[in-house]
């Protein structure tokens, strides 16, 4: 045999045959395609089919709009005729798809065998439940926040079942709801008028990231404070201990001493009440705190709150925001008060500051009610408990003695759709269906109502079901008939009652549908009458709050995470992986400190101290922060789960694990800020997995400024920054046809060539432009990216070594933080992706021609065609192209469910970058090419730009003077990023940031 | 060295399917082209393009509904079989049409085997190409002529692709199809 076949031949066999073993392989994974059998009417395969439903788990209740495709969840984008986020999202709302197919959720409902969690049927489980509760004594039913028909309906069950209903909200704003009560007499949360206003003063509310309604407050915010044409600008004075990203974006800073904020509000009313306007009941009380005690309590001198106290009056139109979460020490009420007394000294309430009957009860639910309920389950006062929607084992301070109180009830129940540190302690876990997949409704406030409708079937690998019903079952079980077979049909009645309630003439079906279709409802609100000071009918202290601590020991601030919230976020990759919009830290927790204070403390960034408290310590690594006084560090909520998820396990640490459980009084607020830490380094050390290269700009003009006195008179046309000329292409090698030359120079331009593909007459040149006055850097565009692009994410220490995936990332640059004193700050942001240069400086170094200049004037990525030698990203200026060491994109089952069928899911050794959504002009294109039209201005929407509560972010044909992106960068603002130096024509315009201090040489 | 080669060859032919081997006798021939292209699987109904778009004269869009106004063109679903087969029987193939009966009465989809498909880097709009006044036959060949489909014929290369695109004056951006 080896003589009849030679080498020669082996080679040739041993080739083909991998090609045949190849083939082989690919004959037996034979791809099925399966139709449906009856056709759904409303899906086209390849077309998406989008619903209009409501997100529970954000702020007031966002309408969005969930794009599906072949019948499952695959984007969520603002719902515009939603009149609270009006089209925009903030970052954790786009996570929810995360949650949905999150592969920790529970399978099915599980009842507790000793130590271990054993499947049963819904059959099973509910019969338990019924016989279980018929024997208890006094259940109790803890309920975080829900819409006005599930909480309707909880309130029956606990009738019927003859228990108690206890509302529980880890990020309450019960001393506010508490302060508006003794103020003007009503129970309710008031609501704020950022856009109108032209001055706001924020008491310490960090109303961009997180505080009650985030994505309509940067909405007002950025049209208030966003310079217009005319160079008119409101402005923001932050006053507090630390600077949260609303403090980033506030033109002056007044770095309080903790737990005067009060102080310096009723100061700021006490000059405006001398100078005439008035007081009403609190005249008297007024007269006691002049700017001289403010400035003896607070640190800040007398002058700067007299000033601010007059501008303030002057305005016109002003806003005092309240403390907010950080304010909640021991004085929480009477510090609310004191802002709610300066806004009607100024004449704000009934304006700026409306006081209406909201019943969003359970976000301001007090702590109180949760403390008598843990007394009652450690006494054996509850034979039951019952928990949807909240997880206060993990919430709560240890302090407080929840998980031993709770382990004592006899029969504890768990509604969690996954894991959490309360449903780990549970006997019976009955998984309520993610909100994507049932029924509800929202009320954010007087007439607005929203349908949460299900947008899919149940993602088939959980057997959920949704609490409604199960509560419904509950009842019937419980001898009691609810009359309605479903929760569906329950919602369905009590908005049959709504309905009728008002004067709508149409009939119910149509107002149903037409709801179901837009998502919201606008009914008439019952009419406001105008809300006016009450003499305060308890008894309140103003002075400074005391805190508990050796005198050298540092005030400890807690405050809830941008991204995780109280930590109700933390399992979803996405938001773990974003870095933080302050620290730009991802992945774990860090305290931050002033740089002196960690000088003088012999610490440097990164290393691990130890916190310690009267009630319990951690370790956590250092972050050096100017943001900060020097006498105050600040840890944020929602890190250090132990049963939330494989995610969210042991990353960072519990803050609520360092607090004491004390209540204010009136309110019944949880006291989050009334300690003093002690702080020790451990010698151990870490390296931060930041995002950040630098946050100096080195005086490049990477982020210039310019001052708004400047504006108008042509200052910032400076051969770096402006410039008001056409964006330059170069064509590329490929739009060329060939022709032979001799090549003397006389023969250019070569008789014959000509543009090919690359005509500028006919093709359009996408681009961008992003309004640097108004970007607040909430980057809720990076987790809108993420979703629309199929981006993946690396974890914790891939994230260390660089290699963060994100195709837009919000830069972050410190020019002007000063703890120190009162002050100007000037922090910038730079929202920065692929600048689809004209004379782009990755293509011409691909090998392989995957980096490319496309007709359009995209700068192309071809991943089939990319070999991954990553010279591209070594010759981007702006770092934005990102390398796929890994195969990131292998996500547990079903997370690949939420990938977008749209876009390539990059495998590894491929590079990728922004793409200007690329699949959304397509889409535009085809749509426009089937409606026999031409691609209109606006048609073409990116996930960053929808995204956007700010509406920073413009894009479209900047070619058509006529549109938008065009007409929006012709501004004397506008710049490019690093092109005066390297001449690379990015095809991303930025309008410079407008301060109202002289800023250096226009940047 | 001359033992070890031996050993070698008698492994790596050991390894081999016999199948290569006579593929390799066939080299001289052009066979390999042939090879090259899809698979051929038994599709679970024998489906014969040929009677139903060829003697019946059914419109292509009649059954892949979704080809105008749709990246995807469309599979039938079991009711639009159904539609017709209800009351057609079936002279030729009797026995098929009982198996599609049974799918419906069961309520059970028909998985069938794919044949047609472009890499998953690219983006294929059937509407797009449709609206250019495209007609089915220019990818997918003579289907009204074909009986059961079992194996693509086109090279469905990017080259082939391109070919039309050329010639036609459509796009030849490369993020056109590939994004």
């Amino acid at each position: 045999m080896s003589e009849g076949l030679k080498r020669r031949d082996f080679l040739k066999v041993l080739g083909v045959s991998g090609a045949g073993a190849t083939l082989a392989g690919c004959s037996t994974e034979v791809e099925r395609i399966i139709p449906y059998v009856v056709p759904p009417e409303e899906i086209t395969p390849g077309v998406a089919t989008w619903y209009a439903t409501v997100n529970p788990e954000v702020g007031y209740g966002c309408g969005i709009w969930v794009r599906t495709r072949e019948g499952r969840a695959v984007k969520i984008e603002g719902n515009p005729a939603h009149p609270v986020n009006r089209g925009a999202l903030d970052a954790r709302a786009h996570s929810a798809i995360q949650a949905l197919y999150n592969p920790d959720r529970y399978r099915s409902p599980m009842v507790r065998e000793g130590d271990s969690l054993r499947p049963i049927s819904w059959e099973e489980a509910e019969g338990l439940l019924a016989d279980r509760l018929r024997g208890a004594a006094n259940p109790t039913l803890i309920t975080g926040r829900s819409g006005p028909s599930l909480s309707a309906l909880v309130d029956r069950v606990v009738t019927a079942a003859g228990g108690t209903r206890v509302r529980y909200e880890a990020l309450s704003e019960a001393p506010l709801r508490e302060a508006t009560r003794i103020a003007f007499g009503r129970n309710s949360v008031p609501t704020f008028d950022v856009e109108s206003s032209r001055l706001v003063v924020s008491f310490g509310a960090d109303f961009l990231e997180g505080w009650i309604s985030p994505v309509e407050h940067t909405r007002g915010f950025a049209a208030m404070s966003g310079a217009r044409q005319d160079g008119a600008k409101g402005k923001l004075v932050f006053i507090g201990a630390r600077l949260p990203l609303t403090g980033l974006n506030a033109d002056e800073w007044l770095p309080i001493r903790p737990g005067t904020e009060g102080i310096v509000a009723l100061a700021m009313a006490n000059v405006l009440a001398r100078g005439g306007a008035d007081a009403g009941p609190y005249a008297a009380l007024l007269q006691s705190y002049d700017p001289a005690t403010a400035a003896r309590h607070s640190g800040i001198p007398a002058e700067v709150i007299e000033a601010l106290a007059q501008e303030f009056g002057a305005s016109g139109a002003s806003l005092a925001l309240p403390p907010g979460f950080t304010g909640h020490h021991r004085h929480a009420t009477a510090s609310n008060l004191a802002v709610l007394v300066l806004n009607a000294v100024a004449g704000n309430v009934g304006r700026s500051v409306r006081v209406d009957v909201a019943d969003e009860e359970a976000f301001s639910a007090p702590f109180s009610d949760m403390d008598r309920a843990i007394r009652t389950m450690r006494e054996g006062g509850s034979g039951a408990v019952l928990v949807h929607g909240a997880n206060p084992a993990y919430s709560i301070p240890a302090a407080a003695g929840f998980v031993d109180a709770f382990r004592q009830v006899p029969f504890k129940v768990s509604f969690a759709s996954a894991p959490d540190e309360t449903s780990a302690l549970c006997d019976l876990i009955l998984p309520d269906a993610h909100f994507l997949e049932g029924w509800g409704d929202s009320n954010p406030r007087p007439g607005i109502w929203a349908v949460q409708q299900p947008v899919m079937r149940p993602v088939p690998h959980f057997d959920s079901r949704s609490t409604g019903d199960v509560l419904l079952s509950t009842l019937r079980r419980l001898g009691s008939e609810p009359g309605a077979a479903s929760f569906r049909d329950f919602v369905r009645g009590r908005w049959q009652e709504l309905h009728a309630s008002t004067a709508d003439a149409g009939g119910f079906e149509s107002f149903w549908r037409e709801t179901l279709r837009t998502g919201v409802a606008t009914l008439a609100a019952p009419a406001a009458s105008p809300a006016a000071l009450q003499a305060p009918d308890a008894a309140l202290t103003f002075d400074p709050p005391a805190f508990d601590g050796a005198e050298g020991d540092l005030f400890l601030q807690v405050h809830p995470s941008g991204r995780l919230g109280d930590g109700r976020f933390a399992n979803r990759p996405w938001l773990l992986e974003l870095p933080d919009s302050v620290s730009k830290i991802a992945w774990h927790s860090w305290v931050e400190m002033h740089p002196d204070t960690a000088r003088e403390r012999r610490l440097r960034n990164g290393d691990v101290v130890r916190l310690r408290t009267a009630h319990g310590e951690l370790e956590v690594p250092v972050w050096t922060y100017a943001g900060i006084r020097p006498d105050t560090v600040a840890l944020a909520m929602g890190g250090g789960h132990e049963h939330y998820g494989r995610f969210a396990d042991g990353n960072g640490v519990n803050a609520m694990r360092l607090l004491a459980a004390e209540v204010e009084s009136p309110s019944g607020a949880l006291v989050t800020q009334a300690l003093r830490v002690s702080v020790e380094g451990t010698g151990a050390r870490i390296r931060h997995a930041t995002i950040e290269g630098s946050a100096d700009d080195r005086d490049r003009p990477i982020v210039p400024a310019v001052a708004v006195a400047d504006l108008g008179h042509g200052a910032s046309h400076t051969a770096e920054g402006g410039h008001g000329h056409g964006l330059y292409e170069l064509q590329g090698g490929g739009g060329f046809i060939p022709v032979p030359t001799e090549g003397r120079p006389e023969d250019f331009p070569l008789e014959g060539a000509r543009y090919g593909d690359y005509d500028p007459a006919v093709n359009p040149r996408w681009a961008m432009a992003i309004d640097l006055d108004k970007c607040t850097g909430c980057s809720a565009c990076v987790v809108a990216c993420q979703s629309e692009n199929n981006v993946p994410w690396v974890g914790e220490d891939q994230v260390r070594m660089g290699r963060d995936m994100g195709w837009i990332r919000v830069e972050r640059y410190w020019k002007e933080v000063d703890a120190t004193h009162a002050g100007p700050v000037d922090v910038r942001f730079l929202p920065m992706m692929c600048q689809h240069c004209g004379n782009a400086p990755c293509e011409p170094v691909c090998p392989v021609y995957a980096a490319y200049h496309t007709p359009e004037g995209i700068n192309g990525q071809v991943y089939n065609r990319c070999v991954g030698t990553r010279y591209c990203a070594n010759n981007c200026p702006y770092k934005v192209r990102v390398f796929n060491w890994y195969g990131y994109t292998d996500v547990p089952e079903p997370m690949n469910w939420a990938y977008n069928p749209d876009v390539t899911v990059r495998a590894n050794g491929v590079m990728e970058k922004c793409s200007f959504c690329t699949q959304r002009i397509r889409e535009a294109q085809n749509r426009a090419v089937l409606e026999g039209r031409e691609v209109r201005d606006g048609d073409i929407v990116t996930a960053c730009q929808q995204s956007c509560p700010a509406e920073a972010i413009v894009f479209g044909n900047i070619r058509d003077p006529q549109s938008r992106v065009a007409q929006v960068s012709d501004n004397e603002r506008t710049y490019r990023v690093l092109d005066y130096l390297i001449n690379t024509q990015p095809g991303v315009n930025y309008l410079k940031k407008v301060t109202f201090h002289a800023v250096d040489g226009g940047h | 060295m001359r033992l070890r080669w031996t050993l070698a060859t008698m492994a790596g032919v050991a390894v081999l399917a016999a199948g290569s081997l006579a593929f390799v006798q066939s080299q001289d021939g052009a066979a390999a082209q042939e090879v090259a292209p899809s698979t051929s699987r038994d599709q679970p109904i024998a489906f014969p393009h040929n009677i139903h778009a060829g003697d019946n004269r059914i419109d292509c869009k009649y059954c892949h509904f979704s080809a105008e106004r749709s990246k995807s063109a469309g599979i039938p679903p079991v009711a639009t079989c159904m539609g017709c087969h209800t009351v057609v029987a079936g002279r030729n193939n009797p026995e098929e049409i009982v198996k599609l009966r049974e799918y419906w009465d069961r309520g059970e989809a028909i998985p069938w085997v794919r044949i047609y498909k472009v890499s998953e880097h690219v983006q294929f709009p059937h509407m797009r190409h449709v609206a250019a006044g495209l007609d089915c036959t220019a990818c997918h060949g003579q289907v009204q002529e074909i009986g059961v489909i079992t194996r693509v014929v086109q090279p469905l290369s990017m080259g082939w692709c391109l070919d039309c695109h050329v010639s036609q004056g459509a796009s030849r951006d490369c993020t056109v199809c590939h994004y």
